[in-house]
């Protein structure tokens, strides 16, 4: 398997009319782990759904490509099954088909027909990871996502991801509403994945979740734009002295979209 | 000796066939009233299903002479044999039953209607009492039903097995007529399935099904019910049980026709403490119009009912839900509650949904919920965010929406049959 590559240039996205994203540059690698912060109201999750392509952001200007596939000519089932993942902030509930179908289903159309995966050899490693993500078991039955507590579909993200091996993951705000046991589950989650064939975005607003996932390269959105980026370095700076420093430095008042625009 | 009536031509041939055909003189007699009422009863008027520009006269007096070949038609709903009793019944004529005779034993009948009136005239009394005949169409079928299924379960029998009926109607202009009794004593306990299907090539049909069930004293009945009728047949059922004291009834509906059909099923919660529920799930294609009620009628105090529909529309089809709770005075401590859902996949398919409360009772407990929409976009973006291609995620979503409402179909076979039906009309 050659190395992923997602790549994004000079991208603006709209959501209703409305700019959101104001020309986004960013490159994320096999073997890199790469974390946007910023405030809330910044853009963050705008660029997360988008790369993803649900339907309600529209690309106004700009490109981005998977392995140098365009990624917009793509519907969103083929960019997941060219290895795009998107572990999504609210997961939605779905009746009528268990998780253990579903992502069984999801696996074997990532897998191609004629090279499905065994069923019980299927359910043994779902058992396995279930286990590593301290999901409970009967969990794999129940219908997809309903009834989960936010946590638990948090967790069941992530388990999803494991399960499906994406080439390039993004991660949006998966820490919010978790308490420290579950951030450092889901955080074993992603390093477990870590290696030359899996890169990932990591979408957060708060630092702790970077202490368990090292990221090789940090960006600060501010305005629908990527603002700073660094190395680890820049998440102590930010952790010491918060956003107002760099506001300042970069001449912003509002950080949120539309504002100074 | 035989009286002289003054009767139209209509009611005269229907004294004359069904007189050929070995009915009793009373039942005869019964038909003929039908017949004559039915001619000045207005047809019924259901607000937005306009049966004045249907074809109400595909029908005749006599029934077809003998059934078509049915096997093609009955055989989905049939399924493998697990031995349960089974009656199939096409174009009037039963053609096949199986594991019937096993039941005497028990006290139990379970037989063709016709027959049950000739053999068993003091176990049918309750014929035409449950479903009056207050409308053209009712009084139409009381007067020509050709066949149907009687149960008859004694006081304390529990039945495991579930009985079966299935029905199909091979040849067109005729009309379709079949009538079904449940009886059902005290403390007894049965379940009945019914399913309905029509050739799918056929001219103008009328069909009038009528289903009347009476639940005794702690007696428990569940009913389940499909019709998968073509699209020229206009169709309009009515199933409806009498409730006594602490006695149960759980009616299960599924749709899935092309044609123009009117459904109303539910149960009359007479005695204290009867409870009823009321699932349906229809699939509109085409250009299907689907017009279900629900209707449930609390006399008794401490009843309990719950409806339970859900639609999935499609291409150009139409769906009306109504789910009617009717609470009378004097019915303290009665709890009515229901749900309509429907989904739209086409933007051309239509659906509306009216939820009634009637309520003349202080001391009561009604709860409604009704909605008509599209597939989440959400859902449908996140299902598809893992790999999934679309066509199968909304097949995942509208499966998850009826799914709720198929598993309670009591017999695997049927649920089987059923599910079939819905894969096909989503394809």
């Amino acid at each position: 398997m050659s190395i992923p590559e997602l790549k994004i240039s000079g991208l603006r996205v709209a959501v209703d009319h409305k700019e959101i994203l104001r020309g986004v540059d960013l490159a994320v690698r096999g073997g890199e782990i790469h974390a946007v912060m910023g405030p809330n109201g910044t853009g963050k999750s705008t660029l997360a759904s988008t790369l993803m392509g649900h339907p309600k952001y529209e690309v106004t200007a700009g490109e981005a490509s998977l392995d140098g596939e365009d990624l917009f000519a793509m519907g969103v089932d083929e960019r997941a099954l060219k290895g795009l993942f998107l572990a999504m902030q609210y997961p939605s509930e779905v009746s009528g088909v268990s998780n253990a179908n579903f992502m069984r289903i999801a696996l074997n159309a990532r897998r191609g027909e004629g090279n499905e995966v065994p069923v019980l050899k299927f359910h043994r490693e779902l058992k396995e990871k279930m286990k590593s993500l301290s999901i409970d078991e009967t969990f794999a039955e129940r219908y997809l996502n309903e009834g989960f507590s936010g946590g638990e579909k948090k967790r069941n993200e992530i388990l999803q991801m494991t399960v499906l091996r994406p080439r390039i993951a993004i991660l949006d705000e998966i820490d919010s509403g978790l308490d420290i046991d579950a951030l450092r589950i889901v955080a074993d989650g992603v390093n477990g994945l870590r290696g030359p064939e899996f890169g990932a975005l990591i979408i957060t607003h708060y630092q702790r979740l970077l202490e368990y996932i090292h990221p090789d390269f940090v960006h600060v959105m501010m305005q629908g734009r990527i603002v700073r980026s660094g190395g680890r370095e820049l998440v102590e700076q930010l952790e010491a002295r918060g956003y107002d420093w760099l506001k300042e430095e970069l001449g912003i008042a509002d950080e949120t979209v539309g504002a100074g625009a | 000796m035989s009286v002289v009536q003054d009767v139209s031509t209509f009611a005269g041939s229907v004294r004359d066939c069904f007189t050929d055909a070995g009915d009793s003189q009373s039942l005869v007699q019964d038909r003929v009233d039908a017949a004559v009422r039915s001619e000045a009863l207005p047809v019924p008027k259901y607000e937005r299903s306009d049966l004045a520009r249907r074809n109400l006269a595909a029908y005749s007096v006599a029934g077809p002479e003998r059934a078509g070949d049915w096997r093609a038609l009955a055989e989905p709903f049939i399924g493998a044999d697990d031995g349960h009793p089974l009656l199939v019944i096409a174009d009037g004529h039963v053609v096949l039953t199986r594991g019937l005779e096993g039941l005497s034993g028990q006290g139990v009948v379970f037989t063709s209607l016709r027959g049950a009136v000739r053999e068993h005239a003091d176990l049918t009394r309750s014929l035409g009492t449950v479903v009056p005949s207050d409308d053209r169409l009712l009084a139409l079928n009381a007067a020509l039903w050709r066949d149907g299924a009687f149960v008859f379960v004694p006081k304390g029998v529990r039945m495991e097995r579930p009985l079966q009926l299935v029905h199909v109607t091979t040849t067109a202009g005729h009309g379709t007529f079949p009538r079904n009794l449940i009886v059902a004593e005290a403390d007894s306990q049965v379940t009945f399935l019914d399913a309905y299907a029509s050739a799918g090539d056929l001219p103008d049909e009328l069909c009038v099904a009528v289903t009347e069930v009476t639940v005794g004293r702690g007696a428990r009945v569940k009913a389940g019910t499909v019709q998968d009728f073509s699209r020229s047949v206009t169709s309009v059922a009515v199933r409806r049980a009498a409730v006594d004291a602490a006695g149960e009834m759980d009616w299960v509906t599924g749709e899935t026709g092309d044609g123009f059909g009117i459904v109303e099923f539910g149960s009359e919660l007479d005695g204290e403490g009867g409870r009823s529920s009321a699932h349906a799930i229809a699939i509109g294609t085409g250009r299907a119009h689907l017009d279900l009620t629900a209707r449930m009628v609390h006399a008794g105090r401490h009843t309990t009912s719950d409806i339970s529909a859900r639609g999935v529309m499609q291409d150009r089809a139409n769906a009306v839900y109504r789910g009617l709770t009717v609470i009378k005075k004097d019915a303290h401590d009665a709890n009515g509650s229901q749900t309509e859902k429907l989904l739209m996949l086409s933007p051309k398919s239509r659906a509306v949904a009216i939820p009634m409360l009637l309520i003349d009772e202080n001391d009561v407990k009604c709860g409604h919920a009704a909605s008509v929409g599209q597939i989440n976009p959400d859902q449908l973006f996140y299902l598809m965010s893992r790999g999934v291609s679309e066509r199968a995620a909304k097949r995942m979503i509208v499966w998850g929406f009826i799914d709720p409402v198929l598993a309670e179909l009591p017999i695997d076979a049927v649920r089987t049959a059923m599910e079939k039906v819905v894969e096909r009309k989503l394809a």
